[in-house]
């Protein structure tokens, strides 16, 4: 249903010098759309609901800092005949889509360039669930990291609710990547008192751990909703 | 990173604008700002940082590549490294950048990490005297110690110096002078330079990824422009003395400047088109640091201050720094249109300068003695220090940091430059000031006459209570005492405490009594009079006695307390105490 109105948000290209407030505007625009459209659904898709034909849908916000790998995992979360050959870097954000047995998922592909970082915060009040990608190659910038994670944890939109945290301690491959816990550490993830979190070493070209986290993901998404 | 935490604490208190991204104080890199640069060397648009290491000084002098935290690669180099830059010297896809490493009269190029190129400066003219005098000894025509004495004459008096083997020749002692002339003399005299400084500039694009070409200072007093991809000289134009610091602007083929920090003490500013320095700035102490932000140039000096020129050498601002500077960067922030000055000082910390105008300070574990601000790995924002004992420091800055242009250091406070909204003068307010005006002598006699009258009362009644010892301070040169008291009890029984302390540097008192006026209707004492013990000087002597209040109406009066001494009526001391109400009810 969104997809109809943005599936690729291409106006962010032309954006990069855009004035901040200019950006969220527009990024309002578009989610009182959606969420108009939401109200629409009617009865019929409620009547679908209960009889079990449809999944249940779920927004989950992706994060990280640029080339951690987001746009990668998203990509291989998708069905095969919907995945892309070539990753390169998201500007503003992409919405994609994929199911698993029992959700489905809208996941908003947030790009991690420093200067579209002030997007992240326009889209925390819809997400149900944030997919948090660290590049674990990276050992200079897991500070940046540890910087964003604890913006994103202060933000009055985000601090009060409990909504579930999946870490993707991704390019396990590369060579001396630090561990998952080692990542969780230096995160500081032990602090997180208040939310559900989970954290698994990824290699998101290969496609290994993701089934792991996103599973998690699921289960806690579920236990939520009931 | 074994060290972030420990930082961590510290810095959250001093900076909030930085990340400590990374701090090894073992990093064995001994280097300054001049060979420090920061490359996109393998086109992965991930940056490295190049750093050519000086090592001891005398040996281990490296060409080290960081990627991240760790160490990428690590090259010899021959000699010590005068400076160190990275250019693009082509258009050939990848656009890797080179690395050119300034050691003596050398420029070593190195692409994708390998030695590439050797540039060598040309040879200096060899002085035509000294020529003349070698070759006759080629011939064997005069002995050592006449070429020595000749060649002691051409130093002296000569414009064109002598040439390196000559001088070393000159320091010899006469047993060595014979092997050393049997040895040399059949090779051609040649005098060489050295590089002083290295720099770059763009051939004729002004774009980031344009093909830029080498800029050369030398000891000779020159400065070279090399072509990118030949290595020929382009251009060369003469300073009056050495360079030491170099700033490179502009387009070789459209308009340049150079801006040169000389050994006297000066900086001059050459132009395309001009083989002579165009302006020159006099400094009253030697350059330090050469910094250009924008139009402007930066200059650190030697006696702790820092001056702001425009390109013109017009003076534009000085200021005074807390301790001598050490180096000193640029901060380019192009995505905030945001540029800056980092200074490192001695005293272990890095000033941010924005004009003249301090807006930040970092304080860092060691003495920095190079700073370079850029991209690095993949952010934009990354500052790179080492530190005088080896260490390597990498700071990000925060994506919402803000760095205000207020003046961060201490001066008048914001609000005394706002103006005070003061009311009109009112016709009373006039008629006030005329009358003032008009009797000033006189309210000033009334004035002071009261004055006098006030303080002589104050007086009278202070000489009226040491007279009649009403104070609890005794300043009678026999007996100094102090006493204080204390009431302790909610009554109607209370225990009165007397401290009394001889203040006499040496001399104890004795036969002192202490004796109580209350009113017997009131309160009654066990005892209302008894002796006072011998006072040892400077010890304190508590005496305990105990009030019983007799009324139960709820009310107080005043006991007084007199320090006598034996054969004496007047009191030595007195004092009131100020009886609390009995808030109790008798037990019995």
């Amino acid at each position: 249903m969104k997809t109809a109105i943005c599936h690729h948000v291409d106006f962010f290209t032309s954006g990069v010098c855009m004035l901040n407030n200019k950006v969220g505007r527009v990024i309002e625009a578009i989610i009182s759309e959606t969420s108009g459209i939401r109200r629409k659904m009617g009865l019929f898709d409620k009547l679908a609901g209960w009889l079990g034909l449809k999944k249940k849908e779920v927004n989950v916000l992706c994060l990280g800092l640029d080339n951690s790998g987001k746009t990668t995992i998203i990509n291989h979360l998708k069905p095969t005949n919907a995945q892309t050959q070539d990753i390169v870097p998201t500007i503003g954000f992409s919405i994609e889509k994929f199911k698993t047995s029992s959700l489905s998922f809208t996941v908003f592909d947030m790009s991690g360039q420093g200067r579209y970082r002030n997007l992240w915060e326009h889209y925390y009040k819809e997400g149900q669930a944030i997919i948090f990608v660290v590049d674990s190659g990276d050992k200079l910038r897991m500070v940046v990291a540890k910087e964003e994670l604890d913006t994103l944890l202060n933000h009055p939109d985000i601090k009060h609710r409990r909504i579930p945290l999946l870490f993707f301690a991704n390019k396990m491959d590369v060579r001396d990547a630090l561990s998952s816990v080692k990542v969780s550490q230096l995160l500081c993830l032990e602090n997180i008192k208040d939310k559900p979190w989970h954290i698994c070493a990824s290699d998101a070209v290969k496609g290994e751990g993701l089934q792991e986290g996103v599973d998690w993901l699921q289960d806690q998404i579920r236990t939520m909703k009931t | 990173m074994s060290s972030a935490p420990e930082m961590k604490g510290n810095a959250e208190i001093n900076n909030s604008k930085w990340l400590d991204a990374h701090y090894d104080p073992v990093a064995n890199l001994y280097t300054f700002s001049s060979c420090i640069a920061l490359a996109d060397l393998h086109g992965d648009g991930e940056n490295k940082l190049v750093v050519g290491d000086l090592g001891t000084g005398s040996c281990n002098m490296k060409l080290k590549v960081y990627r991240g935290t760790g160490l990428m690669s690590e090259n010899t180099l021959l000699d010590l490294p005068t400076g160190l830059v990275a250019f693009l010297m082509d258009q050939h896809e990848p656009r890797t950048p080179a690395i050119a490493v300034a050691s003596g009269p050398f420029i070593y190029v190195y692409k994708n990490l390998r030695p590439y190129f050797k540039f060598t400066l040309p040879p200096l003219d060899v002085n035509a005297l000294e020529q003349d005098v070698w070759n006759q000894a080629r011939e064997d025509m005069i002995d050592p110690l006449s070429l020595k004495e000749m060649l002691d004459g051409i130093r002296d008096k000569a414009d064109i110096p002598l040439s390196v083997r000559s001088l070393r020749f000159l320091m010899l002692d006469p047993q060595d002078m014979e092997a050393f002339v049997n040895l040399y003399k059949e090779q051609p005299i040649r005098r060489q330079t050295v590089i002083t400084c290295i720099s770059t500039l763009k051939k004729n694009m002004a774009d980031e990824d344009a093909v830029s070409c080498l800029v050369i200072g030398t000891e000779s007093k020159d400065v070279y422009i090399l072509d990118p991809e030949a290595f020929t000289i382009l251009s060369k134009m003469s300073l009056p003395s050495a360079p030491t610091q170099m700033d490179v602007t502009g387009q070789f083929d459209v308009e340049f400047r150079i801006t040169v920090a000389c050994r006297n003490g000066n900086i001059y500013i050459l132009r395309r088109d001009s083989q002579k320095p165009k302006y020159c700035i006099e400094l009253s102490s030697h350059p330090v640091g050469l910094v250009r932000i924008g139009k402007n140039v930066v200059v650190g000096c030697a006696q702790e201050t820092l001056q702001g020129f425009t390109q013109k050498g017009k003076k534009l601002w000085t200021v005074c720094l807390p301790a001598p500077v050490t180096t000193m960067g640029v901060m380019d922030l192009p995505t905030r249109g945001f540029q800056a000055v980092l200074v490192g000082l001695a005293n272990c910390e890095v000033h941010l300068y924005r004009d003249k105008n301090l807006v930040s300070t970092i304080k860092t574990p060691d003495v920095v003695t190079s700073i370079c601000f850029g991209r690095y790995g993949r952010e934009d924002g990354t500052l790179i220090m080492t530190t005088k004992g080896g260490g390597l420091i990498v700071k990000i800055l925060k994506r919402t940091a803000v760095i205000d242009d207020k003046d961060a250091a201490p001066g008048p406070p914001l609000a005394q430059s706002i103006r005070l909204n003061v009311p009109k003068k009112t016709k009373l307010y006039v008629d006030q000031t005329m009358r003032e005006r008009e009797n000033a002598v006189a309210m000033h006699r009334a004035f002071q006459m009261d004055l006098s009258r006030l303080r002589l009362a104050a007086a009278r009644a202070y000489v009226k209570a040491l007279e009649s010892s009403l104070t609890p301070m005794s300043s009678s040169l026999s007996e100094p005492l102090k006493m204080n008291a204390v009431v302790q009890g909610l009554g109607p029984s209370f225990k009165l405490t007397l401290n009394i302390q001889n203040t006499a540097a040496c001399r104890p008192v004795m036969n002192l009594a202490i004796s109580f006026l209350y009113d017997e209707s009131l309160y009654s004492m066990r005892t209302a009079f008894f002796k006072i013990p011998l006072l040892v000087p400077g010890l304190n002597y508590p005496i305990d006695t105990f009030v019983e209040c007799l009324s139960d109406k709820g009310i107080s009066d005043i006991i007084k307390v007199f320090v006598l001494r034996e054969g004496k009526s007047a009191p030595l001391l007195t004092a009131h105490i100020n009886m609390p109400v009995s808030e109790g009810l008798p037990l019995n």
